[in-house]
């Protein structure tokens, strides 16, 4: 009876646990790099971007570009590892700058808002906001999280 | 180690023997020297100042401020529109703001009168700026007196007199309810004085201001980087009356330290002659000078920072006065809080210590190399 219990409680802190690690969302410190270009996150809060892995360690980028390069092909980039390891993407909005689902956001491309590393994909949350957006900054595209190939990538060079 | 602290213990006891020796030169020497201290400070720290009290008063300013125009003018502004531009993709969220100035003919200064979101002061009393209970002698409990627009005196109670910090921010400042602001001014429901906008993304500012003019093209957007503009303007202004000043301290500076530079006097020279004479080396020689010069430029440095920190932020710059005086019809009463920057000191400490030492070694470098014999001639 008394192991049972435990296990119980032993089983509730470990799912509070992750659903704490999943929800929360990790903020870069001023030493934190981009593992795809090698620059500074901490400079440019408003399009950082972060992906965390099953073990919960924390990978910033300076942008949802960077973000997605590493996505596209983790294992240049964190060798060993692949994109089964990911366990949440953050992005922030552009509108309200907090931090959104990656996988569940929008993004516009082709708009004249240039980001850290130049070209952007700009995210946001409603599909409304991002074509106020697409309208506004005369944007090309709006995509989803699983349209950006590497041939997207390419174009964002 | 001792023995090369003890050396310069007994040059500087020399050198200072030396320069109480010629004590009415030295003095008179040391008086110009700090004057010029004082005013190269004073400009310095008052620009510093400046600077600081201009970024309190941007701190908490709105990312956009909205103002109704009517024939080039600024009027009041519906509160109903703050609803539209509220509507607004990227707007984060708009306040109606209650504002204006009042002019007291007592003390012939002019209040700014305000309605905070925060923290209302309840109907029938205020909060008063530092400066105001200063001036008036109205301190917490105390029934102050304002004029409503039909000439009649209102009382309000004031309850809380604001903290002096950021004094630039609250000194001339009233609180008080919306009630009572809109029966002092007669003004009327529905409209405030402007309307603050502010943005999830700073970036998105110019998008936004260009959707409000597009949907009410009789106002006009102003954006907190314009009001940091103006701001800087107008302080630089100030600072530019001051910067003239400043260069002709400096070139005073330049000219007495080129006067010291060109030549010792025929005593000075004999002076070293006789140290040569009876056994001091080149080196002795020079580093008295060094000691010398160094006495005067640090003593004229301490006394004229210290004289020019207590003319700018306890004496309120009083001899930059017309620099300021716009300031002395706008604020109450006028007081820079007290900040030393420490990169200014250094240069001010580059620009007079140093160049004076050096300009006081070179001519003596020059006659203690030649022989004792013709300098004593």
């Amino acid at each position: 009876m008394k192991t049972t219990s435990a296990f119980i409680i032993w089983l509730c802190l470990v799912c509070a646990t992750a659903a704490y690690a999943a929800d929360t969302v990790p903020v870069a410190g001023e030493k934190d790099k981009c593992p795809v270009c090698g620059m500074f996150v901490a400079p440019y809060p408003g399009w950082t971007g972060v992906i965390v892995l099953k073990d919960l360690s924390a990978l910033f980028f300076d942008g949802p570009k960077d973000l997605c390069t590493y996505y596209n092909n983790v294992g240049k980039y964190s060798p060993g590892r692949s994109r089964s390891d990911i366990a949440a993407v953050w992005v922030k909005d552009y509108y309200a700058l907090t931090s959104i689902d990656g996988m569940k956001a929008f993004y516009v491309i082709g708009s004249d808002v240039l980001g850290p590393m130049g070209r952007e994909l700009v995210p946001f949350m409603k599909e409304s906001d991002a074509a106020t957006f697409f309208k506004d900054h005369k944007g090309s595209k709006i995509l989803r999280f699983g349209d950006i190939t590497p041939q997207v990538m390419k174009s964002l060079e | 180690m001792s023995g090369l602290l003890a050396r310069h213990r007994n040059i500087i006891d020399f050198a200072l023997s030396s320069l109480l020796r010629r004590k009415a030169k030295n003095i008179s020497l040391l008086a110009v020297y700090t004057l010029i201290v004082i005013i190269i400070a004073s400009c310095m720290l008052f620009i510093n100042a400046l600077k600081q009290e201009a970024a309190a008063v941007l701190k908490d300013a709105p990312d956009m401020v909205v103002q109704k125009m009517v024939a080039g003018r600024h009027d009041l502004m519906p509160v109903s529109r703050g609803e539209v531009i509220g509507g607004i993709t990227g707007v984060r969220g708009v306040t109606a703001r209650l504002w204006g100035y009042y002019y007291d003919a007592v003390t012939r200064a002019n209040y700014t009168l305000t309605v905070s979101d925060g923290g209302q002061p309840a109907p029938g009393s205020i909060y008063i700026g530092s400066a105001i209970a200063r001036l008036t002698g109205f301190s917490q409990g105390d029934l102050m007196p304002l004029r409503t627009y039909k000439g009649e005196s209102k009382l309000l109670q004031v309850v809380r007199v604001l903290p002096a910090e950021a004094e630039i921010v609250s000194a001339d400042l009233i609180v008080l309810s919306e009630k009572d602001f809109r029966e002092l001014f007669n003004f009327p429901a529905g409209f405030a004085t402007d309307l603050a906008v502010s943005a999830g993304n700073p970036l998105e500012l110019a998008t936004i201001a260009a959707k409000i003019v597009h949907q009410f093209p009789d106002t006009r957007p102003i954006m907190k980087s314009e009001m940091l503009r103006t701001y800087d303007s107008i302080f630089d202004w100030r600072g530019g009356m001051i910067v003239v000043m400043f260069a002709v301290a400096v070139l005073a500076f330049i000219i007495f330290a080129w006067d010291k530079a060109s030549g010792l006097s025929a005593e000075e020279r004999r002076e070293i002659g006789i140290l040569k004479s009876i056994g001091w080396e080149t080196a002795d020689v020079l580093l008295l000078k060094f000691w010398e010069g160094a006495i005067i430029s640090l003593t004229a440095f301490l006394c004229g920072a210290t004289v020019a920190y207590c003319h700018v932020f306890f004496f309120s710059a009083s001899l930059f006065e017309h620099a300021l005086k716009g300031w002395a019809v706008l604020y109450p009463q006028f007081r820079l809080a007290p900040s030393i920057n420490a990169y200014q000191l250094t240069i001010l400490f580059f620009l007079t210590v140093v160049p004076y030492t050096a300009a006081t070694i070179i001519p003596s470098w020059r006659s203690a190399t030649v022989d004792p014999d013709s300098s004593m001639r």
